[in-house]
C-alpha cells in the first residue's frame, strides 16, 4: 500500500510540473466484497420506505448494486447503521432516475459507517432537517473518466444542527461535502480529497470547519454565498486546525476545452487553498495551508464571477474577514494556474512577479458607499499573519481590465481583528 | 359497497407482497385497514377491473394540463367517503379523511386507436389518512386482471404505436413509495398535485353532460365554498394550441416543474421558481446561475437566455434523458419532444434586455 501511494505521488508531483495534476485514488476496493442478493438489496429499500420513528436501520456487510434511490422521509430519531466505511458499499451506478442516491428528511438522524459509490447527481442528501449527524460516511465515484462523476458527495441543504465528523467525499464534479443554506454547522475530523472543491460552506449560518483535511482538490475550503436564494446571505464561520494542502487538481466540473459555465465551481482556479466569495463574518486561524500553487487564501467579491451581482438581502462583497495564526507554504517550481481566468489574474497581475504562487490575495472589490478609498479597510478584512517571507497581493479590478493594477501593501489590513461568534459548542460535542 | 369506511394502516411489520405473478394472492378481505394488497380490494371499479369503469361513488376528474410521463395515457378517479365533503377556503381545497385518488398509467397499443386495447402499467393510490397523504404504487399482472401493491417500485418494457404509426419501446419506471413525495411534496408533507383549483377550475366531459369539475362536484355535494368559476385562477392546457403562447407556457412549467420548483417545494434550494404566476425575472431564471446544478449545467450559465433557448440550461435538460442531467428527476426516460418544442419558441419570444 505505501508504495503504491508513493508512485501515486510520484505520478501526481511529475503531472503538476505540466497543466494540472489528477487523481482517481480510493481508499478502499469495494470490488472484493460480497454482492448483495436482490432480495437483501429489496429489504433495504423496503427498511427505508418502512422505517418508524426512534428505530434502527442495519445495513450488514455488502456490496448493494440498487436500482432505485433510498428515501427517509419525514422520520424522527432514526440510526442508518453500516458495518463499516469499507463493509458496507451502496452502489448506485445503476440508478435509472432520482436526483440523489441516499435522500434524508427528518429530524435527530444519524447516518454512520457506510460507503456510497457512483451515484448518478448527488451520493448523500439530506434536506429540511433538524438534527443530522454524518459519522464514517464514505461517498465517491469509482469512474475512470471523472467527467462522469455527481455533485456533491455530502450534501445537507436546508438543515440546521448538522454534524460532519471522520467522513471522506472524493471525485465530486462540485463539491466534495457541501452544506448548503443552513444553520449550526460542524464538519470536522473529515477528508476530501479528489473533488473540485474540498469542503464548501454556502449561504450557511453558524459553521465550524475543524479538523479536517482538504487536499488534492483544486479548491481546498470555500466559503461562498450566492444570491437569489431562499436563505440569502449566510455568516458567521469558522476554520481552523484544518490542513489545506496540494490542491492543485485539474478542474474538472467542465472540459478543460470549454469556458466555465453558470456553475461558480467551475471558475475555481486549480491550486486555491481556501476562497471567499461574498462570504460574510470568517475567521480563518491555526492551519496549515500548504503547496497549493495558485494562492493559500483567496478573498474575492462576488463581482469577479461577472455574473449579475444584484440580489434582494443579498451583498456581493466580502466582509469581515480574519485571517490569523496560520502556516503557509508555497509550492516549490510550480507555476500558478493558468486554465481559469481567476488563476491568470494571480499568475499575471500580481504584485509580486510574473508566474510567482500567492500566499493571500483580495480581490481589493469593495463598496463604494461605504468609503471612497479602500485605504480605510471598508471591507473589514484583518489579516493578522507573519507576514515576513508571505506573499500578500491586494489588486485593483474596479476600473476594469484597462486600469488593473496590484499592491502589496498588507500593512492596511493588519492592526485589526473581528469577533466571529458561531455558538455551535453543543454541536462541536455530539458523539 | 365500498369497504372505505375506516381508515388507518396496516402495521409496517407486514411484509410487502412478492412481486405481482399471474398466480399472484390469495384472496384479500376489504378490513378497512389501508393499503391493500391487491387494487381490486377496495372495489373501485364494477365489472371487469381492466375496463376501469368506475363504481357510483367514484367520480372521474382531470387536471387541465398534464404532468408529462414518458406518453403515458392516464385515467383519473376520485373518491370522498360517504356522506363527506371537500372544503374550499383561499383557492386551497381541504380534502376529508378517507378521500381517496386513483390514478392510472396506461398505453393505448396503438395511439391512433386508443379503443383498440390498451396495457395497464401502474395505479397510483393517494390515500387521506389521518396521519396525512400516503402514496401507494400498485402494478398490475399481464392478464390485467388486477394490480398488486409494490412499494419498492419497479420497471418493466412497454411497447406502443404512437400517433405516427412508429413503433415505440419505453424502459418504463414505477417509483418506489418514497419517491413520490419527490414531486408530492409540500413543505415536507406528501400532498395531491393535480386536485388544486388551478387545475380543475375548468370543463371536464362526463360523458353524460361537459361541466366545471368544481361546480360538478359541488352539485354531486363532495365539495363546499366554491364560489363560481370566475373566482379562482384556471390554467389552461398548455397542449391548447388556440391559447397565448406565454399563458401555455407557463401552464407546462406549473404541472411539469413547479411541484418542486416553487418555495414549498423539494428545489426551492435552487431558487428557480416556475409556477404559472411566477411574474419575478430572476425566480423565472432569466439570466440566474444555476446553483447545485453540476453537470446539468453543460456549457451554460444561465437557466433562461431570453431569445436563445439553445443557450438555456432549461432546456438543456429538459432535452436530456441521462440521469443526473434530466429534468424532471423522475417520472421520465424518454424526451417530451412537444414540450421542449414549447419552451424552445416561448424562450425565442422573450424580450432580450
Amino acid at each position: 500500500m505505501k508504495t503504491l501511494l508513493k508512485s501515486l505521488l510520484a505520478i501526481i508531483i511529475l503531472a503538476n510540473f505540466s497543466c494540472g495534476s489528477s487523481t482517481t485514488e480510493q481508499t478502499f476496493d469495494s470490488s472484493k466484497l460480497r454482492r448483495a442478493s436482490q432480495d437483501e438489496i429489496d429489504k433495504i429499500v423496503e427498511d427505508f420506505i418502512l422505517a418508524e420513528d426512534s428505530t434502527t436501520i442495519t445495513i450488514p456487510e455488502g456490496f448493494y448494486a440498487l436500482q432505485t434511490q433510498l428515501i427517509l422521509d419525514n422520520k424522527k430519531h432514526i440510526m442508518i447503521k453500516g458495518a463499516g466505511m469499507d463493509k458496507t458499499v451502496l452502489s448506485f451506478r445503476g440508478l435509472k432516475s432520482g436526483g440523489e442516491g441516499v435522500k434524508i428528511v427528518g429530524n435527530d438522524i444519524r447516518v454512520e459507517d457506510l460507503s456510497i459509490e457512483d451515484a448518478p447527481g448527488d451520493g448523500l442528501k439530506a434536506q429540511h432537517s433538524d438534527g443530522i449527524t454524518f459519522r464514517r460516511i464514505n461517498v465517491t465515484w469509482t469512474n475512470g473518466d471523472k467527467s462522469k462523476n455527481g455533485t456533491y458527495a455530502i450534501y445537507p441543504v436546508q438543515c440546521k444542527n448538522v454534524v460532519i465528523d471522520e467522513c471522506i467525499a472524493s471525485h465530486s464534479k462540485d463539491a466534495g461535502i457541501y452544506v448548503g443554506q443552513s444553520e449550526n454547522i460542524v464538519v470536522k475530523n473529515s477528508l476530501a480529497f479528489g473533488n473540485v472543491a474540498g469542503i464548501e460552506i454556502e449561504n450557511c449560518d453558524n459553521a465550524e470547519v475543524f479538523g479536517n483535511v482538504a487536499r488534492d482538490n483544486s479548491g481546498g475550503i470555500l466559503v461562498f454565498n450566492l444570491p437569489g436564494l431562499p436563505k440569502s446571505d449566510g455568516k458567521n464561520t469558522k476554520i481552523y486546525n484544518n490542513e489545506v494542502r496540494d490542491n492543485n487538481h485539474t478542474n474538472f466540473a467542465i472540459p478543460l476545452s470549454q469556458d466555465p459555465n453558470g456553475n461558480t465551481v467551475t471558475m475555481i482556479p486549480p491550486g486555491s487553498g481556501i476562497v471567499l466569495l461574498a462570504a460574510k463574518d470568517v475567521e480563518i486561524y491555526n492551519n496549515r495551508i500548504l503547496r497549493n500553487k495558485t494562492t493559500g487564501v483567496a478573498i474575492a467579491s462576488y463581482q469577479v464571477t461577472g455574473f449579475p451581482a444584484n440580489a434582494p438581502n443579498w451583498s456581493p462583497y466580502t466582509t469581515g474577514i480574519y485571517l490569523h495564526d496560520n502556516t503557509y507554504e508555497r509550492k516549490k517550481l510550480s507555476f500558478p494556474d493558468f486554465s481559469k481566468e481567476l488563476g491568470k489574474l494571480v499568475a499575471i497581475y500580481n504584485a509580486h512577479g510574473f508566474g510567482k504562487a500567492q500566499d493571500i490575495v483580495y480581490d481589493g472589490i469593495w463598496d463604494e458607499k461605504i468609503s471612497s478609498t479602500i485605504d480605510s479597510n471598508p471591507m473589514r478584512i484583518c489579516i493578522s499573519e507573519q507576514m515576513e517571507g508571505l506573499r500578500f497581493t491586494r489588486f485593483y479590478l474596479m476600473d476594469g481590465q484597462d486600469n488593473l493594477t496590484s499592491f502589496k501593501d498588507h500593512e492596511k489590513f493588519q492592526n485589526c481583528t473581528v469577533q466571529v461568534d458561531t455558538n455551535v459548542g453543543s454541536l462541536a460535542l455530539i458523539q | 359497497m365500498l369497504a372505505l369506511a375506516m381508515v388507518s394502516c396496516q402495521k409496517s411489520e407486514e411484509k410487502t407482497p412478492p412481486p405481482p405473478t399471474s398466480r399472484a394472492l390469495a384472496p384479500e378481505d376489504a378490513t378497512g385497514l389501508f393499503p391493500y394488497r391487491r387494487l381490486s380490494t377496495y372495489g373501485f371499479f364494477e365489472g371487469e377491473i381492466k375496463e376501469l369503469t368506475p363504481t357510483d361513488e367514484v367520480l372521474p376528474y382531470a387536471p387541465a394540463s398534464s404532468l408529462f410521463t414518458d406518453y403515458a395515457w392516464k385515467s383519473r378517479f376520485i373518491y370522498f367517503p360517504e356522506g363527506e365533503k371537500a372544503s374550499l377556503t383561499d383557492d386551497e381545497i381541504a380534502f376529508p379523511i378517507g378521500t381517496v385518488l386513483i390514478k392510472n398509467f396506461y398505453y393505448p397499443s396503438d395511439f391512433r386507436n386508443p379503443d383498440k386495447g390498451r396495457r395497464i402499467i401502474e395505479t397510483r393510490l393517494m390515500i387521506h389518512e389521518e396521519k396525512g397523504w400516503q402514496a401507494y404504487p400498485y402494478i398490475w399482472n399481464e392478464e390485467q386482471t388486477d394490480a398488486i401493491l409494490k412499494i419498492v417500485g419497479g420497471e418493466m418494457e412497454v411497447k406502443y404505436k404512437d400517433y405516427s404509426g412508429k413503433d415505440q419501446i419505453i424502459n418504463y419506471i414505477v417509483p418506489n413509495k418514497n419517491q413520490c413525495k419527490s414531486c408530492h411534496n409540500q413543505n415536507e408533507s406528501l400532498a395531491p398535485i393535480g386536485v388544486q383549483v388551478k387545475h380543475l377550475n375548468n370543463t371536464f366531459d362526463y360523458g353524460k353532460a361537459k361541466e366545471n369539475q368544481l361546480v360538478y362536484w359541488t352539485a354531486a355535494e363532495k365539495l363546499e365554498g366554491f364560489e363560481g368559476p370566475e373566482s379562482y385562477p384556471s390554467l389552461i392546457n398548455y397542449e391548447d394550441k388556440n391559447q397565448a403562447l406565454a399563458e401555455r407556457a407557463m401552464a407546462y412549467l406549473d404541472i411539469n416543474c413547479a411541484h418542486c420548483h416553487r418555495a414549498e417545494g423539494p428545489a426551492s434550494t435552487s431558487g428557480l421558481f416556475l409556477t404559472f404566476d411566477q411574474t419575478d425575472k430572476m425566480k423565472l431564471g432569466v439570466n440566474k446561475p444555476p446553483v447545485a446544478a453540476g453537470k446539468g449545467a453543460g456549457s451554460f450559465k444561465y437557466d433562461v437566455v431570453p431569445g436563445k433557448p439553445d443557450e438555456s440550461i432549461l432546456i438543456y435538460r429538459m432535452n436530456s434523458t441521462e440521469v443526473g442531467i434530466a429534468m424532471p428527476e423522475l417520472g421520465r426516460t424518454t424526451i417530451h419532444q412537444e414540450g421542449v418544442d414549447l419552451i424552445r419558441e416561448w424562450i425565442s419570444q422573450l424580450e432580450k434586455k
